[in-house]
């Protein structure tokens, strides 16, 4: 096919889509529900039960101001049902549909992903929690996306704060949070099946089956199991070497007991391969490889929780986990335990105020498995902690109209002392229909084992006389912590009944931020700061390390418009703007410098989305997304689109078919494995679903 | 090949805009539709005292006091309908009602002073609204709207001072119940 082809495509879909807005004047007034009025006319509701009425969608999620809606933060909530609709298979794609959030596939199994910038393979200052259990690892300082998951059905909503997010939330939030709540138990009884395949998505399967409650009181429960086979992506070089298949199950309980007290405990196990190719350094030759293999992850995780209520307003949380993962890729190994236990307590004071105050301890040990000489964490078993606490005062300066927020967090952990985050919020109501807010928040990401000890070596080439020469960052025992100061505003507009419009604005100023500088000349070296299988021949070094040298600003700005034009039709819109200048504070030479944060992550990012109800039984779903290009990472800018069709075949049995990133055979979102760009292929999946209520 | 799966998205989108569904006679809210099924489900689920009544043959009232969101849809959907041997009935009225002649009372919304008509209704009347305010206000049932559902909430404090008794059913479908 020709380039010019494929670059029509997007026009042409953007004009057909604005003629699908033009069309729906139209549509205005209309309501498919009336032409079935066996669904859901008044003589039919008649005969539904409680739980069967509770399950009705009504109306769009910005007609009633939602607890988002009135918070002095940038907050977009991704429903569960907005990630049924998207027909995404994965917890990252998922994260695509919030404005403000750099989604970007490197190959099979890996994302790379960023609020407002810093979009890495790891995300090392966004917060990721899954029912308050944070999925950050202090190993590379960040989160493996490849293993959050759960079953997409029982997920109640994504969270996504973009910024700092306030006082609450744990470490790390820095650049922005990502909350990943499941529904309750009560929400999800009944049998719930789906199996399905395609070209990359080859063959999946998902089942639920929830229960219990009898009688009012009682607990309830679920159990879930999924598995899938995921194919490569597109790989210039024919080296398909990122297929993909995992299994896992979990559970949940919960139980109010009697009112004051809620329950609940919940836990999931997962095993995956993840095929990998990754660059194998050693000092003995042969020095430095390309190599293949299946990275073996599996984990485990058992959460509790208990919630009691004093009276209004008067609440305590507690919770606590233990969290296991462990990871053999070709070139490292890290087997890793952690225990947390939380208190968040809310108490009112007087008629003006409310006090949320908390605090909590984590204690992480890993044991790393030495693979290769090039890449080793020094001393191989360590145990980290991390305690910290946070006091956060809601004050009501008018009721109901003006509302201030102080707060601060303390966080103490291991690699650096004890640290002082506040916060103030000021939140303005002028009516039911608007809320403007503006805030200010020093926050910092603490630094990680990957700073700490962590020992990175790459193979340079050889000298004229045959000796090897490498650079390496050595581990940084003094790397401090990464500093923001955040500014933001904000104003959320609800216009009418059906028109909803989220504006935020930020500037962002860092210091201390992560930069990797090269610390001396070229010396003749004979021996290695760490252990090693064989001992190394005579090499040149040229040392280097990771370092606080950068600091620089960020800004941008977020709108996401949604309309309703009508009870069956909903429209949304997205685009972000950001800009990074980031800086070297020292004048010396810097290994990858500033552009590499710089050029990274996309200037503007557009999406568009129509939630369709054809009728009763048919559904049609389209997402058209653009992003601008990464020149540091050597990609182009790209539009691509998703679509889905859902069809229900019965009372029980529903069939979809979906299309992802169809404009092109395959686009390249970043770049990461040492083979070159993987592109990401159009694919098409089609799934079976059952459920019982 | 290329051809066909490059149209793919052009063609869903004109698929959709040719689906547009016909018109019809814009109809009561489907919202209002399923809120009036919950105010009928509710009646069969609470227990009244004798005292709630005139006499043992005077049938369950629905009262909508004030504005009225449902239009006939309620009426449609309450006739013929009976719960523990009394007949259902819908009442519209826009003033506080007398004793004895409501036994369910529906305060739409945007209502003013919702404190003071809840008081007015005094014992043996299930009190429903709309919104998180509407417990604090003194009523029993209050809908809201989560994730695009109506869902409801209960007072059990105002239930059991009313002298009325929610079936487990009822509470065990509540989002949440308040003591």
């Amino acid at each position: 096919m020709s380039a010019r082809a494929i670059r029509t495509i997007p026009s042409k879909c953007l004009r057909l889509a604005w003629l699908f807005v033009l069309l729906m004047p139209v549509a205005r007034g209309d309501d498919p529900q009336q032409a079935t009025p066996d669904q859901t006319g008044p003589a039919a509701l008649k005969n539904l039960s409680l739980e069967e009425l509770s399950q009705i969608e009504v109306t769009s999620p910005s007609k009633e101001p939602t607890p988002a809606f009135r918070s002095p933060v940038a907050i977009y909530v991704i429903t569960g049902d907005d990630i049924r609709r998207s027909g995404v298979t994965t917890i990252p794609d998922a994260l695509r549909l919030a404005p403000g959030v750099e989604v970007a596939q490197i190959d099979g199994s890996k994302w790379s992903i960023g609020i407002r910038g810093f979009g890495t393979r790891l995300s090392r200052s966004v917060l990721v929690l899954i029912d308050g259990r944070t999925v950050y690892t202090p190993l590379f300082a960040g989160t493996y996306w490849e293993v959050q998951d759960t079953l997409l059905e029982d997920i109640d909503r994504i969270e996504v704060i973009r910024g700092p997010g306030g006082t609450i939330w744990g470490p790390n939030a820095v650049d922005g949070v990502i909350n990943i709540i499941t529904k309750s138990t009560k929400e999800t009884k009944g049998v719930f099946a789906s199996t399905g395949g395609g070209n990359v998505e080859q063959g999946f399967f998902n089942f639920r089956y929830g229960g219990g409650g009898d009688g009012g009181d009682g607990p309830t429960y679920r159990v879930y199991a999924k598995g899938f086979t995921r194919g490569p992506e597109d790989h210039p070089d024919g080296n398909d070497f990122d297929a993909w298949r995992g299994i896992q199950g979990g559970f949940r309980i919960d139980w109010a007991g009697g009112g004051r007290d809620a329950f609940t405990l919940q836990g999931d196990a997962y095993k995956q391969e993840d095929g990998e190719q990754v660059t194998a350094t050693t000092y003995t030759p042969p020095s430095t490889q390309n190599v293949e293999g299946y990275e073996q992850l599996s984990g485990a995780n058992l959460l509790f929780k208990w919630k009691r209520t004093l009276s209004e307003g008067n609440d305590f949380q507690l919770q606590a986990y233990y969290d296991r993962t462990n990871r053999l890729e070709p070139n490292l190994g890290e087997d890793r335990d952690t225990g947390d236990i939380d208190l968040l307590a809310r108490t009112k004071l007087g008629t003006r105020q409310e006090l949320l105050y908390g605090a909590g301890a984590r204690i992480s040990d890993g044991r790393f498995d030495e693979v290769v000489s090039g890449l080793v964490f020094y001393p191989l078993h360590r145990t980290d902690y991390l305690i910290s606490a946070f006091l956060e005062d809601d004050i009501n300066l008018v009721t109901g109209k003006l509302m201030l927020t102080l707060g601060s967090k303390l966080l103490r952990t291991n690699y650096a002392g004890i640290n002082f985050q506040p916060s103030i919020r000021l939140m303005w109501t002028p009516d039911d229909k608007q809320t403007f807010w503006a805030s200010f928040t020093h926050a910092l990401r603490t630094p990680s084992d990957a700073e700490d000890d962590f020992y990175l070596s790459s193979f340079i080439g050889e000298t004229p006389g045959g000796t090897p020469i490498f650079a390496r960052f050595n581990a940084n025992p003094n790397f401090a912590p990464e500093q923001l100061n955040a500014y933001e505003v904000g104003y959320r507009r609800l216009i009418g009944k059906n028109l909803f419009v989220d504006v935020a604005g930020f500037f962002n100023h860092y210091h201390d931020l992560f930069s990797e500088d090269i610390t001396g000349g070229f010396s003749i070296q004979t021996t290695l700061p760490f252990p090693a299988p064989a001992p190394p021949p005579t090499y040149l070094l040229l040392p280097a390390q990771f370092q606080n040298d950068l600091y620089g600003v960020t800004y941008g700005g977020e709108i996401a418009p949604e309309w309703r034009p009508a009870t069956f039709w909903r429209l949304r819109g997205s685009y972000a703007f950001l800009r990074i200048s980031l800086k070297q504070a020292l004048t010396k030479e810097i290994a990858i410098g500033p552009a590499s944060d710089n050029g990274s992550s996309p200037q503007h990012q557009a999406s568009f989305d129509s939630s369709f109800d054809i009728s009763k039984k048919l559904q049609l779903d389209l997402i058209f997304r653009y992003v601008s290009a990464l020149p540091d990472q050597r990609v182009r800018a790209y539009s691509t689109g998703d679509a889905r069709m859902g069809y229900r075949l019965g009372k029980h049995l529903g069939f979809s078919l979906v299309g992802q990133n169809l404009f092109q055979p395959g686009h390249v979102e970043y770049l990461g494995d040492p083979g070159g760009p993987v592109a990401i292929k159009r694919s098409v999946y089609a799934s079976l679903s059952w459920v019982t209520k | 090949m290329g051809g066909i799966s490059r149209a793919l998205p052009v063609l869903l989108a004109c698929v959709t805009a040719l689906m547009l569904p016909s018109r019809t006679v814009a109809q009561t809210d489907l919202e209002y539709q399923v809120k009036a099924a919950f105010l009928l489900n509710f009646a069969k689920f609470v227990e009244w005292p004798s005292s709630a009544f005139t006499d043992s043959d005077s049938p369950i009232a629905i009262c909508i006091l004030g504005k009225d969101p449902f239009g006939r849809a309620i009426d449609d959907l309450v006739q013929g309908e009976a719960a523990d041997g009394r007949k259902l009935i819908v009442r519209r009225t826009s003033q506080l009602p007398a004793p004895q002649a409501c036994q369910v009372a529906f305060v739409e919304g945007s209502t003013k002073d919702v404190a003071k008509i809840v008081n007015g209704l005094g014992r043996g009347v299930l009190t429903v609204g709309e919104g998180g305010s509407f417990l604090r206000e003194g009523g029993i049932i209050a809908f809201v709207i989560e994730n695009r559902r109506v869902r409801f909430d209960i007072n059990q404090t105002a239930a059991e001072s009313a002298a009325l008794k929610l079936s487990s059913k009822l509470l065990s479908v509540a989002r949440s119940i308040e003591k």
